[in-house]
């Protein structure tokens, strides 16, 4: 036992050896049995700690940042009724700024203000013109003119409507928007990639 | 871990190899991903434009002269076809019919129904009788669109993109010429 403590010892025998030297292995080193030494040590055997090369690694990280940050938007995401599912096209424009008019199955709403029911409006079954959302618009149209006094009223306004809507309801929103004012009525829709 | 590599020293100078600790960038890598995953817009909305041609108040210092009307494109929804009438004023100019080829497309739960053939006709048309192409034209053609009044929106705006599918340039205020869509809709008034 004495021999394997002398063989296994970590004492620096010469007085005039450097205190700081090369790291080398450290862990487990200092327990004083030959199959944790041999592990430890290697002893013609593959070595327990391997390096990772992580250049790969770093170049799909860049590649993911470069790509989201080409995709980023500033402008952040519209909020869109969630009783409002949107038809598809291909040939649109960006959205712009401007009051937000929902139309689901039954209810009119500017910018989750409840003005006016679809529903009445199919009932009736001609076009008319949906008095709340009239009043609504046009509050909002002398609200903008009182704090912007010096710029002319641009008349836009963005309209929400359900896919499978009738026309008679469209129409009579888009009418009702146009009497209040917003005469630049523009649908969104969900934008569909360009087939060729 | 990462290392620069400057080439042999040689002699008993210092090696000038050092390790970078690479730790720090990942973690910053790591963040921005979070960061940029967790504030993307995966949902991309866009518009289509309408005017609904409501003419302002008349000036009164202004001497009214009678214009020439300009054409218009009535676009007509039938059941089994489209009908494209260019009017001026009350006189029809031309008119054509387009029968009616859904083009369905599979989109998750839904199908969704274009008519390409329509946009086809619809530009051959334009550039046959459109009035405004010049770049430097600030006015569009008009279009009017007579529908149903049961006719789901989804077919509306079917046909809305093929209305908007034929482009002309538009010289815009800084200068630049953009392809915009050719025409301008609004909808029919009974």
């Amino acid at each position: 036992m004495s021999g394997m403590h002398d063989k296994f010892s970590t004492k620096h025998h010469n007085p005039h050896a450097h205190v700081i030297h090369q790291p080398g292995k450290r862990l487990l080193k200092k327990v004083p049995l030959r199959f944790v030494w041999n592990k430890v040590s290697g002893h013609g055997r593959k070595g327990v700690s391997t390096s990772l090369n992580l250049t790969a690694f770093i170049d799909f990280l860049i590649t993911i940042v470069v790509f989201l940050l080409m995709s980023f938007s500033a402008s952040g995401e519209i909020a869109v009724d969630k009783n409002v599912k949107l038809p598809k096209a291909e040939n649109v424009d960006d959205v712009v700024d401007a009051p937000m008019i929902a139309v689901n199955g039954n209810q009119v709403l500017v910018d989750g203000t409840l003005a006016g029911s679809t529903r009445a409006i199919e009932e009736l079954g001609r076009m008319q013109k949906v008095d709340e959302l009239f009043n609504i618009l046009k509050n909002k149209r002398e609200l903008w003119k009182q704090v912007e006094p010096n710029r002319p009223f641009p008349g836009v306004a963005i309209l929400q409507v359900d896919a499978d809507i009738p026309a008679i309801v469209v129409k009579s929103v888009f009418q009702t928007a146009a009497f209040a004012g917003y005469p630049n009525v523009s649908f969104m829709v969900q934008k569909l990639p360009k087939s060729n | 871990m990462g290392g620069v590599d400057v080439g042999d020293s040689g002699g008993k100078k210092r090696s000038t190899n050092t390790e970078i600790n690479m730790v720090p960038f990942i973690d910053l890598l790591m963040c921005t991903i979070s960061f940029l995953l967790l504030t993307a817009v995966w949902v991309t909305n866009s518009r289509i434009n309408a005017d609904a041609q409501v003419p302002g108040p008349p000036d009164p210092n202004q001497e009214l002269t009678p214009q020439t009307p300009e054409k218009v494109l009535n676009l007509h929804i039938a059941e089994n076809d489209f009908g494209l009438v260019w009017k001026q004023g009350a006189t029809v100019v031309s008119e054509v019919r387009v029968p009616k080829v859904p083009v369905e497309i599979k989109d998750g739960g839904r199908t969704l129904v274009r008519y390409p053939e329509l946009g086809k006709k619809i530009e051959e048309e334009w550039k046959q009788q459109g009035g405004h192409r010049d770049p430097s034209d600030k006015k569009l053609d008009q279009a009017i669109l007579h529908t149903d009044n049961r006719l789901p929106f989804k077919e509306i705006i079917a046909v809305l993109d093929a209305l908007y599918s034929p482009k002309r340039e538009m010289k815009m205020a800084d200068g630049q010429v953009k392809p915009i869509p050719a025409f301008n809709m609004t909808f029919s008034v009974r």
